[in-house]
């Protein structure tokens, strides 16, 4: 699907896009219907020089790591290291609500160019800063990557194996930007809205940090610290928590992996009791009609850890007799939320997902069929979020914009490429 | 703008009021963002159905109390909290009243719940044709297994997020918190905030359907459209990268901290400057000179002895020194903090004051994990803790809702409220 007449729910909005940091709440905004238009450096932004690409062979336009974050968007480049590229950027900065800077702190340095100067050109823009560390602080021109945010922000240290000599771990899939780019959309959104409710009311610069997003997100962490004191331990496929506990995650029959939450121990009587018929068609119930076991996990407000133990890996060994999927079905329909531990793929023949119409079928650049892309983490009722249109190739949109928008002669537009502006 | 805080800037959200039945973590998360910014939320409870996570973490185990845990009072900070009970007519009337001058109502029940407690969307509409509807549950509600229930921990498996954390030789590593509940509820406020500008633009609300297990799937899409275009699964990698395929790129063993705690660092090299940085920093001729390391490819290719050299300069180390070290000569270096780090000792945060402290009526004073954008011209709040069991019962049903004090007496002794 391309544009269309399909209203989206912030159709009408414009943006402009800057630097590596902004992708994925620019993608949040285009696939909501806003144009986000993002301007790359000649070369092309940093996920275009990141793998994987389709064939393995490097194309700044078959980067599959470009194309996850970049659906629905408009691409066009624009030297930010040159001084003549600054007349260009503030014609283009005329006709959008919201700047999406997701550039390193002084990079527009180069082209005369801030959020204060471009409040001053047009006041009621939101410009929204993406960095690292924030604009202000003595780390604020520390140098970071994904694994040094979720290092320092918290996540890793929750996250990793029973076995300590074993590092923490960071979960793969650049989520210290995500988490950052979907606060920035809070951010921005709210202040559009303080804006478009107050007559005449000026725009705004707002300041996101990842640190800070990622330091946010950490559960039961925080809480453990600051109430008791206490430091969670990382444990392996389960919770992180102050002292050891059994395992939450098994092998199952065919070497498959089920997630039984809390442990398999039931947050009810009645569904313990269910679990416990489940059991004894194989035989598998162990000691666990002793009574004593409901009274200390229904009624002891202790949690007594060592029985809860004993009950957990009973029921552990259990689902260990059993292929994966019928262990997932049948939980489920007993209302465990006990889940099937996938490969992403095995979602894309899952007919939930198909009948939901998750998926948007799309184009990638240099692949002969379409892909499915995940769709949109919500579903509207009457503006729907969908796939406005495939990951742009590198300033594909530059006549578009440059020439039929913003008015340069063809002979002009040749100009600035051949000195290297665009 | 480090005076965010200072009173004398505008709340982005503030005339907006949500009707909040939201519970556990995944739901207070999206309207903790909303009441951060502003937003009057009204969490309603009863005892039929109250926030179990009330009982979550107490921090008097030996006195549990409906307000005792810390973890829900982090969760539902800057709330109102009312009683109503949906069996009786007036604590009905109660709630129905609330969603009439509600903007947004939103709940993260099982599938269907929310309907069997009475409260349809086609009812919703009725009541109130300009609220909008935002709907969290496991997956979805359509669909063949909609009928499935999710904690944070079983949507990330079933996601496939999970399986793209750890070690490719040992099981998973997953999650170590429920991150899925962070993160639907981050979409559940951003979905609520897109509706309101569509309302805005429009005049139109709607409905919105959040499938906790989605939020999770589209974090996934390089593997996605990996497996789809080149064949291939994803293989876990630890905390080396593959995209791009940099090296070094891990976290190394440092000395114990001073509470005999294991400590690790987290060093990256993307750059020639950043490699020579480090060889200089660490003196050892082995790096510097040896051709197995000379560039990033033959860096990458002898990745696991390069590591181990690495090992045996930063296990001499102390994480926190050697990270000012690396990061003054220009190394991306993080040492993987616990709780206590962030909040004694991470300049960053203490001087963006990420942590600001406010009162809750049980618990005391306490502080809060800050909302992490700072605005030029506008503010987020940190007033208060979280509601006590119906704590503003009263104050919302007669400055809200209109009841008079009387009637909200008379309430409370029917057990209406």
């Amino acid at each position: 699907m391309t544009d269309s007449l399909i209203v989206g729910p912030l159709e009408g909005l414009k943006v402009l896009e800057i630097g590596d940091l902004a992708e994925i709440t620019g993608k949040l905004l285009a696939d909501a219907g806003a144009r986000v238009i993002r301007i790359e450096p000649l070369e092309g932004a940093k996920s275009r020089h990141q793998g994987p690409y389709v064939d393995d062979v490097f194309d700044v336009n078959h980067s599959l790591r470009f194309a996850a974050s970049n659906t629905s968007k408009l691409s066009i480049t624009l030297s930010l290291n040159d001084l003549r590229s600054e007349e260009l950027l503030v014609k283009l900065l005329q006709d959008v609500d919201v700047i999406l800077d997701g550039s390193s702190i002084g990079t527009l340095n180069n082209i005369s160019m801030n959020a204060e100067r471009a409040l001053k050109l047009k006041p009621e823009i939101i410009w929204c800063s993406i960095t690292p560390f924030g604009l202000t602080g003595p780390w604020k021109d520390w140098h970071s990557s994904d694994l040094v945010q979720l290092a320092l922000g918290g996540p890793m240290m929750s996250t990793g194996y029973d076995d300590h000599d074993l590092p923490p771990i960071r979960s793969d899939g650049e989520h210290s930007l995500a988490i950052a780019g979907e606060y920035a959309v809070t951010a921005l959104l709210s202040a559009l809205w303080l804006r478009d409710m107050n007559d005449g009311r000026a725009g705004q610069i707002i300041d996101v940090s990842v640190h800070e997003a990622v330091s946010a997100t950490t559960e039961g962490a925080f809480a453990n610290w600051e109430y008791m004191q206490k430091i969670v331990l990382r444990q392996t496929g389960r919770h992180a928590a102050p002292v050891r506990m059994s395992p939450w995650q098994y092998p199952c029959k065919d070497g498959e992996y089920v997630l039984m939450m809390g442990g398999g121990i039931p947050r009810e009587k009645k569904i313990f009791d269910v679990l416990l018929e489940w059991m004894d068609e194989y035989k598998a119930a162990g000691d666990l009609h002793d009574p004593s076991y409901v009274e200390v996990l229904y009624t002891d407000p202790t949690m007594n850890v060592e029985i809860r133990n004993h009950v957990s890996e009973t029921i552990g060994r259990f689902i260990q007799l059993l292929p994966a999927e019928d262990v997932y079905r049948r939980a489920q329909d007993l209302h465990l939320p006990w889940g099937l531990v996938r490969r992403s793929e095995e979602n894309l023949d899952d007919p939930h997902w198909k009948e939901r119409e998750f998926w948007w079928e799309g184009e990638v650049s240099g692949y002969q069929s379409t892909v499915l892309y995940p769709g949109a983490p919500y579903k509207f009722e009457k503006s729907p979020v969908y796939l406005r249109r495939r990951p742009p190739l590198l300033g594909e949109h530059n006549y578009q914009i440059y020439a039929e928008e913003l008015g340069y002669s063809e002979a002009e537009l040749i100009a600035f490429a051949n000195s290297g502006i665009v | 703008m480090s005076s965010e805080l200072s009173t004398d800037k505008l709340l982005p959200l503030e005339g907006i009021t949500v009707c909040d039945f939201t519970w556990i973590v995944a739901g207070p998360q999206a309207t903790r963002i909303l009441a951060d910014l502003g937003a009057d939320v009204i969490k309603v409870e009863n005892e039929s159905y109250i926030d179990s996570m009330r009982w979550g973490q107490q921090v008097d185990p030996e006195n549990p109390s409906f307000n005792g845990s810390g973890f829900h009072n982090n969760f539902n900070r800057n709330k109102r909290g009312i009683t109503a009970n949906l069996h009786h007519p007036l604590g009905r009337e109660v709630v129905e009243k609330l969603i009439k001058k509600s903007d947004i109502v939103i709940e993260n029940y099982s599938a269907g719940a929310f309907d069997r407690m009475g409260f349809s969307w086609d009812r919703i509409q009725e009541l109130n044709p300009t609220a909008i509807y935002i709907s969290l549950s496991g997956f979805g509600h359509t669909g063949r297994d909609r009928s499935y229930i999710t904690w944070g921990p079983t949507a990330a498996a079933v996601s496939g997020c999970t399986q793209m954390s750890g070690f490719p030789d040992k099981e998973p590593a997953g999650w170590g918190y429920s991150y899925l509940d962070h993160t639907a509820g981050y979409y559940g406020a951003i979905a609520a905030l897109m509706a309101l500008h569509h309302r805005k633009n429009t005049g139109e609300a709607q409905y919105v359907d959040i499938s906790q297990i989605e939020t999770g799937m589209v974090l996934t899409g390089v593997p996605l459209l990996d497996y789809q275009v080149n064949s291939r699964s994803y293989q876990r990698i630890g905390n080396r990268s593959r995209y791009p395929a940099v090296a070094p790129h891990n976290t190394y063993r440092c000395k114990q901290d001073n509470k005999g705690r294991d400590s690790w660092i987290a060093i990256v090299v993307e750059e020639t400057l950043q490699w020579n940085a480090l060889c200089d920093l660490i003196g050892d001729p082995r790096l510097k000179d040896d051709p197995r390391f000379k560039d990033n490819e033959s860096r990458k290719k002898n990745e696991d002895v390069l590591d181990e050299i690495l090992n045996e300069f930063t296990v001499e180390n102390e994480a926190q020194s050697l990270m000012y070290r690396l990061q003054s000569i220009g190394v991306p270096a993080g040492l993987c903090q616990r709780t206590d780090d962030k909040m004694r000792s991470d300049e960053q945060l203490l001087f963006r004051d990420f942590y600001p402290s406010a009162p809750h009526d049980h618990l005391g004073e306490h502080r809060y994990e800050g909302y992490p954008a700072k605005f030029s011209d506008a503010r987020w709040k940190m007033e208060r803790g979280a509601p006590l069991l119906g704590q503003d019962t009263f104050d919302v049903l007669t400055n809200l809702l209109g009841y008079s004090p009387e009637e909200v007496a008379n309430m409370i002794a029917e057990l209406a409220v």
